[in-house]
């Protein structure tokens, strides 16, 4: 009687173990660190200067609600911000008149703030920021 | 067998020791802008996530602190390579996002946010 004999599984030589660890740890970092490195850069002049309170009127004023904005205390819609800014900027020729004031409420969120401040650099607008004096105790 | 082993270690190790510096694991969604340009290389990284959570280069920090701990972060770099990388939640309210602005500007860093393509609808 004859018995057909099994086949052996052969075993994977162990030196090629630690490659492909290597490999799908190598895979693994390269998936993980795709991180958005992107974006847009932004001048923030240094709040100090308390001489300049004073021509503060004479600058634009802009206030951000949560969805909405106003333009020195007028409500802008923002398919027509840009071309507000553009025209009351492009009047001004000093560095110091196209200062814009942006004063936000708390509840503003970043994608409306980040979306009107890019229409005021695109308009030539200098973002200086104004925050509300109880804000600045609670951020902690 | 053995070198095999050591090159895994290694690389396990540095792996680890560059986790603690990164902020990788925090979780954020970038803001949509339509024109976007490629970040310079940064001193500093900020991240507001979605709890609105502040941290600096992937450790957890108040606002109090900040300015003073990017100031020792930033040193005497040059204007230009004082770059500062802010990553911030879109839904992160002002109350949150103004006072880490604020910290870069009184550290004298170049801020420069981190936001998304903005796709057509």
């Amino acid at each position: 009687m004859k018995f057909k004999k099994a086949k052996l599984l052969i075993e994977p030589p162990h030196s090629a173990m630690s490659d492909i660890a290597f490999i799908l740890i190598v895979f693994f970092l390269v998936c993980a660190s795709v991180q958005p490195d992107r974006g847009r850069s932004q001048i923030i002049p240094k709040s100090e200067e308390k001489e300049e309170k004073k021509e503060q009127s004479e600058n634009v004023e802009v206030k951000l609600s949560r969805t909405a904005a106003f333009v020195n205390g007028e409500p802008v819609s923002s398919a027509m911000f840009l071309p507000k800014m553009q025209a009351l900027l492009s009047e001004k020729t000093k560095e110091a008149d196209r200062v814009v004031v942006v004063k936000s409420k708390g509840d503003t969120p970043y994608h409306h703030w980040i979306s009107i401040t890019g229409m005021i650099e695109k308009a030539g607008g200098i973002i200086t920021l104004q925050l509300e004096e109880e804000r600045e105790v609670m951020t902690d | 067998m053995a070198m095999g082993d050591i090159a895994f270690l290694l690389l396990i190790f540095f792996v680890i020791l560059a986790r603690a510096q990164d902020d990788s694991h925090l979780e954020w969604k970038p803001a949509e802008t339509p024109d976007l340009e490629q970040a310079r290389h940064a001193k500093a990284s900020i991240v507001i996530d979605k709890d609105n959570k502040t941290y600096l280069n992937g450790q957890a920090t108040g606002h109090s602190q900040l300015a003073g701990e990017l100031e020792e972060l930033l040193g005497n770099a040059p204007v230009g390579k004082r770059t500062v990388l802010l990553k911030v939640n879109k839904d992160a309210t002002a109350v949150f996002f103004e006072p880490v602005i604020e910290a870069v500007s009184e550290a004298g860093g170049d801020l420069y946010h981190i936001l998304e393509q903005k796709k057509d609808e």
